[in-house]
């Protein structure tokens, strides 16, 4: 019975022994500072990150950089805002459009009167023809 | 910010609406840190900050005649700048279908680690994952921008924005990982 009570009890030692171990290898994956690290995580970015965020972006502004404006605001010409492009385009298709009518009602008048002419002379020379018959 | 500051800052921007170069510098000048920290927000690029901070105050300058009323300047300002930002992120993304081999160094992102601690990597790659639309209104929550001012900057709602921006740092928070690896 004694026996029976030993072995039982070696088999859990070595049970928990194994779970100990399996507990101490999973812990020791975790980084030192986990706990810390997912409180952070689950908080969100906190406001010290963002001023970290401002604090770069404000760095890569070069020295003098109010004065490099005024000067561009002044010195380059003012870009076409997208409306006034489309405007602009808009206004560019009305032209080119009234162009090829105009031209298109031009090239007919002349066509129409150049072939007026011709029936007129043909008309013409139909009636003397008759006449000298 | 206080009514001594509001009022200061309308007549700065009434002497800048009147051509006065000098307080056009020190707008210039009181605001061009917080616009690079939006820029830099927005677009994700340290390279785009100097830029579209100019781009934005350019604007700023040429615009400032027709901002009817002085103390909105800053909720004037921030849409100014996110609607360059934007503007610039869609130009690129319109770039890159029609010229998906060119510049090719324009769409190399900045390795982890080159602009500063994990924290602030963390944040960025983050914010990279959200909408620029999402970005903006986060950037422009970290501005001190209210609902009521977001809204009236995005022509929207402040029910939409407060929800739009629960969704924001919801998103935000499920792409935060201090310790990510590309």
């Amino acid at each position: 019975m004694n026996t029976f009570a030993n072995i039982t009890n070696l088999t859990m030692k070595t049970e928990n022994q194994a779970w100990r171990d399996l507990q101490m290898h999973a812990s020791a994956q975790l980084r030192a500072d986990f706990a810390n690290r997912t409180l952070r995580i689950a908080r969100g970015p906190a406001a010290a990150e963002w001023e970290q965020l401002h604090t770069h972006a404000a760095t890569q502004l070069r020295p003098g950089f109010a004065a490099r404006v005024l000067r561009a605001a002044r010195e380059i010409p003012r870009r076409l805002t997208l409306s006034e492009q489309l405007v602009f385009g808009a206004a560019t298709a009305a032209v080119c459009l009234l162009a090829v009518v105009y031209l298109h009602a031009h090239n007919a008048r002349v066509e129409n009167e150049r072939n007026l002419a011709g029936w007129q002379q043909l008309a013409q020379e139909a009636d003397e023809l008759d006449q000298t018959l | 910010m206080d009514q001594t500051a509001t009022t200061a800052l309308a007549d700065l921007v009434r002497r800048a609406q009147k051509g006065d170069e000098i307080a056009q510098r020190e707008l210039i000048v009181a605001y061009q840190h917080r616009v690079a920290g939006f820029v830099f927000a927005m677009t994700n690029r340290s390279d785009y900050v100097e830029d579209l901070s100019q781009q934005v105050f350019i604007k700023m300058i040429r615009a400032l005649d027709r901002l009817q009323a002085p103390a909105q300047f800053e909720s004037w300002l921030f849409r100014l700048a996110r609607n360059t930002c934007i503007d610039q992120l869609r130009r690129q993304k319109l770039r890159r279908i029609f010229l998906p081999f060119g510049d090719e160094h324009e769409n190399i992102p900045e390795p982890p680690g080159a602009v500063d601690t994990e924290e602030l990597d963390a944040l960025r790659h983050a914010l990279a994952q959200l909408r620029p639309q999402d970005r903006a209104l986060l950037a422009l929550v970290q501005e001190g921008r209210s609902h009521a001012e977001i809204a009236e900057t995005l022509e929207t709602s402040v029910a939409a924005v407060k929800a739009r921006l629960h969704r924001a740092r919801e998103h935000l928070r499920e792409h935060y990982q201090p310790d990510h690896e590309d």
